[in-house]
This record gives C-alpha cells, sequence and structure tokens, in this order.
C-alpha cells in the first residue's frame, strides 16, 4: 500500500458511495465512516515509513514526520466523526452527495499533507476548498458557504500568487527546494512568506479573516461542522509549518532590526497573532449561540498556534503542533456533541437549552474533557501545549504576546463556563425532560477523543518524542527534548503523570472526607434558595441570556472587522454600477459615445 | 522516580497549609471583630465550624454537584502538594509556576461546575462575577510572574525564591508589580472591596448559595487551602520567601493580617466598578512597571 494508492481509493470509494447511497441513504454513512477507519488503520499501521508511490504526472508524493502527523489527526477526526455521524438522521436526500464530498475532502487533505510539489498541494488543497464548500452548502443557509468560499478564494489565490513567483523565480515547484532557493536567493522571498502565511491565516481564521468561521461553522450540516472545524480548518497550519521552517524570516530578514530577538517582521505577525487571541476570546464570550462560541474560540485557538510556529523555538513549534492536535480533538468532541443535541431539541442557543447534563451525563463528560482542554487545564492535552508555549514566551521574554496568551487562557474560563452552566448546567426545561443519552455510536467516537485528549494529556512523553522527530526532519537545530515521563523545559520540567497523581491523591482524601460523612438527600433542581421569591417555571429559573454583561459592557463598541468587509463589498458594488451606468447602458447615445470614442482613440493610434 | 518520602512531604504540605490557614482565619475573624468594636469568636471557631458541618445532614443537587466540590478540594490539596515553602520543597524540580496556577484553576473550575449544577441561577451569576473578576487580576499577575521567571530564568517557584536570597527581594526590583500583584491577591482572597461575587445580600453569595452541611465544610476546606497557595506564591515571588520557616511563615501572616485589616475597614464596589477598576490601575500599573523593567534590568537575554 501507498500513499498515491490510499488517496485514488479514497476518491473512488466517494464516487462509489454516491451511487450506493442514491440506491440506499442510509449506506452512506456507512461507507463514509468504514473507508474513513481504514484509512486510519493503514495510515497507523504504516506509519510514517508508507512509501508515496510511482508519480503520475506532476502529483507525486512523499510522506514526511509533519505531513504523517497532520494526516493522522485529520483521519482521527473524520473517522470518529464518521462513527458519530452514523445516527444522524433526516438528511436521506443529501445523503449520495454528502458521503462523496466527504470522502473528497478527507482525500484532498491527505494529498496536500503529502505533496511533493506545490502544484499538486495547490491542486488538493483546491479540491477540499470546494468540497468543504459544497458540503457546507448542505447545512441550512447560504451565508456560511457563501463567506468560506469568498475568504478560501482569497487565501488560495494568496498561495497560488506565492506558488507561481517562486516558480517563475526559482524554476522549481518542488516544496524544499522552492523554499530554500527563496532563502539563498531572496529576491521574492518577503512576498511569498507573506501570501503563504496570508494564506494559512485566512485557513485558520486568524484575524482579520476570521469571519468565514462563525457563519459557516453555524450552517454546516451539524455532522461536518466537526471535520470542519477539528480537521480541515488545520489545513493552514500545515503550510505556515512548511513556510515557517524552509523559510524562516530570520533568514531573509536576518539583518533587519529585532523585538526580542526576533526579526521585527516575526514579532509584528505574533502580534497580529496575539490580537486574534485577545478579540477571539471576547467575541466568544458575548456570543449567545454555541456553535458561534466555538467558532470564535477556533479564531483564539489558532493564534496560540501561529505564535508557537513564528517564534520558531523547539519548545514553541512543539507546542504548536500539540496545540494543533489538542484544539483538533476538543472542537471535534464540542461540535460532536452539539451535534447531538441540535439533532434532539433543534437548536444550538445557549439560552434556550440547560441541564442536560441530567439527561445526558455520557456525554456531558465527554464535553467536560473537551472544555477542560480547551481551557487548557491539566489533566488535558491542552494544558501541556500551553505549558510549553508560555515557557518559551517567558523564556524569550515577549511579554505583550504572552500577556494575550495568559488573557486568552483566563477569559476561555468565562465563556468554557458558560457554554457548560447554560447548556448542561442549571435548570432542565420540562420540554426537554423526554431527551436521550447520545446513541452508541456516537458515545463510541466521543470516548475516542475524550480518551485520545486525557490519555495523551497525562502521558504526553511519545507525543513530544514524535514533535522532536518533527523538528528535526524540518531541520531544526534543537528540537524538544524528554527526559523519562518529563518533558525538558528552559526554566522548568514538566511531569503531566506526576500532576495527575497529586490531583488523584488530593481526589482520594476528599472522596473519603465526602463519603465518611453523613449521606446527603437528593433533592430536585427546582428546589433551592431562592431569597423568599416563589419560583414555578424552570424556564425563567435559568441564568443564560447575555452570560457576561458587565464584562461585555466594557467592550461594548468593540469595532468589529465585518463592517470593513461590508464597506468594502459596497464600494466594489458601487465601481461595478458605475462600470454598468457607463458601458452597459439601454440608452444608444451614451453607447455612440463610447463607439465614437473608441474609433477616435483608434484613429489617433494609427494616424499619429 | 519520585521517592515516597517526597509524596509524604508533599502531603504533610497539604495538610499543614490546611491547620495553619484555618488557624489563621480564624485569627483573622478576631481582628475583624476587633476592628468592628465586637469581641468575636475564638480563634479556633473554623475548626469547630468545619468539624459540625462535616457531620450535618445536607441535600445534594446531583452528580454533578458532588463531583465538582470533590474537583475542588482535589484540585486544592494537589496544588498543595507541590508548594514549596522556605527550605522544604516537596516535589523537587516539579515545582513549576504554570502548573500551579492552571492547577489551582482546575480547583476554581471544580467549584464552579459544582455551583452551576445546582440549579440556582444567583450561584451562576456569582460565579460570572468571580471569573469576570478573576481575568482582571490574574492578567497583572500572571504577566508579572513572566516578567520575573524571564528575569530569573526559571519558573520554579522554589527557585525564585531562592535567587532572591541572593540578589534581593522582587519587590525591591518592581515595587509598583508587587503593589499591583497585592491588589490582585486581594482580589483572589475574595477580600472587601473585591467580594462582589460572595455579596451575600445581592446574590445571596452567589456560588456558595446551595452548599450547606458536609458541602459547605469540604468547601472551606478547599477554600482555606486556596488561600494557603495564593499567598505563598506572592511570598514566594516577591518576598524573597524565607531563609527559616520562621522568616517565611512570618511574611507569610504579615501578608494575610494586612489583606484582612483593608479588608475589614473597605465596602464593596459594585460588579461594574470592580471590573473597570481592575482594567484601570492594575493593567495600567503593569504596563509601566514591565516597561520600567525592561528599560532597568534589561530583562531580556
Amino acid at each position: 500500500m501507498n500513499w498515491l494508492s490510499l488517496i485514488v481509493s479514497l476518491f473512488l470509494t466517494g464516487i462509489a458511495g454516491y451511487f450506493i447511497a442514491r440506491i440506499k441513504p442510509s449506506l452512506g454513512a456507512w461507507i463514509a465512516m468504514a473507508a474513513s477507519c481504514a484509512a486510519l488503520l493503514l495510515v497507523l499501521l504504516g506509519g510514517d515509513a508508507l512509501p508515496g508511490g510511482p508519480a503520475w504526472g506532476l502529483i507525486r508524493f512523499e510522506v514526511t514526520p509533519l505531513g504523517w502527523f497532520f494526516s493522522l489527526l485529520i483521519i482521527l477526526v473524520f473517522s470518529t466523526n464518521g462513527i458519530g455521524s452514523l445516527a444522524a438522521k433526516g438528511r436521506q436526500h443529501r445523503e449520495p452527495v454528502y458521503t462523496m464530498l466527504y470522502l473528497f475532502a478527507l482525500a484532498a487533505s491527505l494529498g496536500v499533507f503529502a505533496a511533493e510539489n506545490w502544484l499538486a498541494l495547490f491542486i488538493f488543497w483546491e479540491i477540499a476548498v470546494w468540497s468543504s464548500t459544497f458540503a457546507i452548502g448542505l447545512g441550512n443557509g447560504r451565508k456560511g458557504s457563501v463567506s468560506y468560499f469568498g475568504m478560501s478564494l482569497l487565501g488560495s489565490l494568496m498561495m497560488l500568487f506565492a506558488i507561481l513567483a517562486m516558480g517563475s523565480a526559482y524554476q522549481t515547484f518542488q516544496i524544499r527546494e522552492a523554499l530554500t532557493a527563496a532563502l539563498q536567493n531572496p529576491g521574492p522571498a518577503l512576498m511569498v512568506f507573506i501570501l503563504m502565511l496570508g494564506s494559512s491565516m485566512v485557513k485558520l481564521g486568524i484575524m482579520p479573516f476570521h469571519i468565514w468561521m462563525p457563519p459557516a461553522y453555524t450552517e454546516a450540516p451539524d455532522e461536518f461542522a466537526p471535520a470542519l472545524a477539528g480537521g480541515l480548518s488545520k489545513l493552514g497550519a500545515f503550510t505556515a509549518f512548511l513556510v515557517s521552517a524552509y523559510l524562516p524570516i530570520s533568514g531573509f530578514m536576518g539583518g533587519s532590526w529585532r523585538v526580542k530577538g526576533l526579526p521585527a517582521l516575526s514579532y509584528g505577525l505574533v502580534l497580529l497573532a496575539s490580537a486574534s487571541i485577545v478579540f477571539g476570546t471576547l467575541m466568544a464570550i458575548r456570543q449567545e449561540d454555541a456553535k458561534k462560541l466555538l467558532a470564535y474560540s477556533s479564531a483564539a485557538n489558532g493564534g496560540y498556534i501561529i505564535i508557537g510556529i513564528l517564534m520558531g523555538t523547539s519548545m514553541s513549534v512543539s507546542g504548536a503542533l500539540v496545540h494543533l492536535l489538542a484544539h483538533a480533538l476538543a472542537t471535534t468532541t464540542a461540535f460532536s456533541v452539539l451535534a447531538v443535541i441540535v439533532r434532539q431539541t433543534g437548536t444550538s442557543r445557549m439560552d434556550a437549552l440547560g441541564g442536560l447534563a441530567h439527561r445526558m451525563p455520557l456525554t456531558f463528560l465527554a464535553f467536560l474533557t473537551a472544555i477542560l482542554s480547551l481551557v487548557g487545564l491539566p489533566p488535558m492535552l491542552g494544558f501541556v501545549s500551553k505549558w510549553l508555549i508560555l515557557q518559551s514566551l517567558a523564556s524569550q521574554g515577549l511579554f505583550l504576546p504572552a500577556a494575550a496568551v495568559v488573557f486568552g487562557s483566563i477569559g476561555s474560563m468565562l465563556y468554557a463556563f458558560r457554554i457548560l452552566s447554560t447548556v448542561f448546567l442549571g435548570q432542565l426545561k420540562p420540554r426537554h425532560r423526554a431527551l436521550r443519552e447520545s446513541s452508541p455510536g456516537v458515545l463510541l467516537s466521543l470516548a475516542i477523543l475524550s480518551g485520545a485528549t486525557m490519555g495523551l494529556g497525562v502521558y504526553p512523553s511519545g507525543l513530544i518524542q514524535y514533535t522532536a522527530k518533527i523538528e528535526a526532519s524540518l531541520g531544526m537545530s534543537e528540537t524538544v527534548q524528554t527526559a523519562g515521563l518529563s518533558i525538558r523545559g528552559i526554566n522548568g520540567n514538566l511531569n503531566a503523570l506526576l500532576i495527575m497523581g497529586a490531583f488523584l491523591i488530593g481526589m482520594v482524601i476528599a472522596g473519603v472526607i465526602f463519603f465518611k460523612a453523613p449521606r446527603s438527600r437528593k433533592v430536585d433542581l427546582m428546589d433551592t434558595y431562592t431569597a423568599g421569591e416563589f419560583i414555578y417555571s424552570p424556564e425563567l429559573y435559568h441564568y443564560g441570556t447575555q452570560f457576561a454583561a458587565p464584562f461585555e459592557r466594557i467592550y461594548e463598541k468593540l469595532p468589529s472587522i465585518s463592517r470593513v468587509y461590508a464597506a468594502l463589498a459596497s464600494l466594489t458594488d458601487d465601481l461595478g454600477n458605475l462600470v454598468k451606468y457607463l458601458f452597459f447602458s439601454p440608452m444608444p447615445s451614451r453607447t455612440a459615445l463610447w463607439i465614437s470614442v473608441v474609433t477616435i482613440l483608434l484613429i489617433w493610434g494609427e494616424v499619429l | 522516580m519520585i521517592a515516597y518520602q517526597s509524596i509524604g512531604t508533599a502531603l504533610g504540605m497539604a495538610l499543614f497549609a490546611w491547620l495553619m490557614q484555618t488557624g489563621l482565619s480564624g485569627v483573622d475573624r478576631k481582628i475583624t471583630a476587633r476592628i468592628q468594636k465586637r469581641r468575636g469568636p475564638v480563634w479556633y471557631q473554623n475548626f469547630r465550624d468545619v468539624f459540625k458541618l462535616l457531620n450535618k445532614r445536607s441535600v445534594t443537587h446531583g452528580w454533578i454537584f458532588d463531583l465538582g466540590l470533590l474537583i475542588a478540594l482535589a484540585g486544592a490539596i494537589g496544588t498543595a502538594m507541590f508548594m514549596p515553602m522556605a527550605g522544604i520543597i516537596p516535589l523537587q524540580g516539579y515545582d513549576n509556576f504554570f502548573m500551579i496556577t492552571y492547577l489551582a484553576a482546575l480547583g476554581v473550575f471544580g467549584r464552579a461546575l459544582s455551583a452551576g449544577a445546582s440549579g440556582n441561577p444567583l450561584a451562576a451569576i456569582g460565579v460570572m462575577r468571580g471569573l469576570t473578576q478573576n481575568i482582571g487580576y490574574k492578567l497583572p499577575y500572571m504577566v508579572l510572574v513572566i516578567v520575573l521567571i524571564n528575569y530569573y530564568k526559571t519558573s520554579s517557584i522554589s527557585g525564585i525564591a531562592a535567587l532572591q536570597q541572593v540578589q534581593g527581594w522582587s519587590v525591591l526590583k518592581m515595587p509598583l508589580g508587587v503593589l499591583v500583584a497585592f491588589i490582585s491577591l486581594h482580589g483572589m482572597l475574595g477580600k472587601k472591596p473585591f467580594d462582589t461575587y460572595l455579596a451575600p445580600s445581592e446574590v445571596a453569595s452567589g456560588p456558595m448559595v446551595e452548599f450547606g452541611g458536609k458541602y459547605l465544610g469540604l468547601l472551606n476546606i478547599a477554600h482555606e487551602i486556596a488561600v494557603f497557595v495564593e499567598i505563598s506564591l506572592f511570598v514566594n515571588l516577591f518576598l524573597g520567601g524565607g531563609a527559616t520557616l520562621a522568616e517565611f511563615l512570618l511574611k507569610y501572616m504579615a501578608v494575610y493580617l494586612l489583606s484582612s485589616c483593608l479588608g475589614a475597614v473597605m465596602g464593596r464596589l459594585r460588579v461594574e466598578q470592580v471590573v473597570r477598576f481592575y482594567y484601570k490601575v492594575p493593567i495600567g500599573l503593569t504596563i509601566l512597571q514591565v516597561l520600567l523593567f525592561t528599560l532597568l534590568y534589561g530583562g531580556v537575554s
């Protein structure tokens, strides 16, 4: 088995899935699940030694440790989401197309991660963009797919321009060769770097390119949102890693002045990513819709990844890789859980929910692990990545980005608690009393995802060693170090197992006191202290709307970037109208005027 | 491998943390009472309270209500197990600042989870207020500590304390920063004027509204240990830790009782006022301090 045949068979299964699902719609989800699980098995067993396969014109594959890591991540997201989507009902009419697009998106992403040259990478990148655009369009609403496509187009154009610039300047499209050539002959290097990183930032949803995320995540089909948020948006990080590893800013702008040891350009971009963290967190806090909240939180989390990549130290790059995985696992879990909730209740508005943990306890536990990982608390994987990133920020003395990261971490407590408290805790609405626990398929996929989040959070050594391997393969002189069970930091060590041990000891002590004390009486949720008020209706006895109002009031007037885009759109519209008014008018006199102007110009050109 | 002895020391540290801080908070009650011209309870009243509460029957709002509380206490105990104190370093080499902060945050999250699970909206409002305030005081505090870590080139708390024994206390290097850190600490301890999240008259003690009997008892234990962690961090990071245990404890008591006395004579701010205060004064001072520190000490390798 090689990479080419893996991708081709995924594409073929997608096409076959289309026809089979047309005959029997319920088989579509099974085919998507089986194909992605088979791919997971192959990639896991083959490891990063899997051969790329024969060249097929421009399309040549080469499996690198970085590509393998990303492939594993995306297949994990797609296969667990595939298992979880088996129970999804009520999409019979779109099942054939959905199955095909799902597998196309997966196959194309695998193509991106193992492409040997930029053109192949771009072709697969585009297939992934187009498949996901149409897949988002299968949901409810058009705004999501339109804004996704619009922003992706911007990203793709940036990337294409950079690729062509490299091709014409260095006569090569080979990824490593082209970037290394740019480093040695830094003519268009700056432009290539900016454009490439720009296209990554679009995909990762870094401010000011984040505007596609909230509508796309909200309107995408519920079973596609996890794959989009957890998997496909990570495509951007892949090119960011490639570009900053082989074409580091310090390489082509080494002589320029530096801020705290970083080239000024890197520092500026790090500040942009920091702004994305702060802005994403602030926006997430004030959302009323759970999916939008997670979308803005993704914009914030993209910031950590970009900061880690741009700092370029062994710890920060490892932190970025781990954060990528942690965020992928956590968002996939969170969106899968929301899919279950939307299927059962028909809404993802947080104030319309509440108390669901009492109806679906296992789903709640999975959601809790995801949320803890998003906030970055031990013993979850998100903690390990934040620790690595904060360590490198502190040792480099990048105080402003460090403040943004800290703000993002503490601010995420507020929105994370908000989503937990308003959706799963608090009062259960009477109309939700009949809700049931998620189906076994969903629970299995949630168990795999949360198991990975927690397992890797407690025992990250293997993962860290693999990130060290990736760093070595990218040609970094220093790699992140582990010693036994602990990760060696620049100014401190981390032993995740020890933390878990201390926590468990605490848990045992707390448990002994708790169970030794007299048993308590279980009371109804409405049986609470009300300060003398009489309460009758659980709907009204739930604190969910405008959750952090006192905090939100401080930044009510936060300028919105979408207004800039709207202004740009209306400007384009006006310009189009002007052109239409001048050249495409139904009035014969105006047409005659232009004919005479053109004739005069022609004669002028010929005669004079 | 971590020796059993270290784990024993760590557990001893957690137990000591609880005993000392519960005793001290009794003294705090006494002092507050005297400031307010009352006699006040005996100093060991808090021990009596905890044991009485643990022996009382109570009501529960379900398993998440219980689980959150256990996480809160486990987080607090786990954090205290890592806390170095003068020469006593329970788990040598792992007393990392970021680790301790995030593990302590897990305890806070557990408390919030339990409060949210009670179903009482007053509790949810209280938690929201607490977390909003948390952004206010943790942000400047952590930025200042990151500056210190960068300066001392270690994120080990005992390491920073030991270096201060040689190079002089951090308070001398960043006086403004220590002022900010103290304001933050005052907020973390929930003392007036920053006790908006407890606010008995507005939100019926907020997060704690539904806790009674053994729940309140466990919450009390978790709270006292968390207070120990917060003050010890402050003493270790800014006041040079202690060459001897006596020195450390003296500084500890001075900081805690200063905070208590201030709390006893202040009124409560409204939640908006707290938020606005934190985003203006401490953050402004922090920016000034970081700039000054960078100018004076380089602070960068």
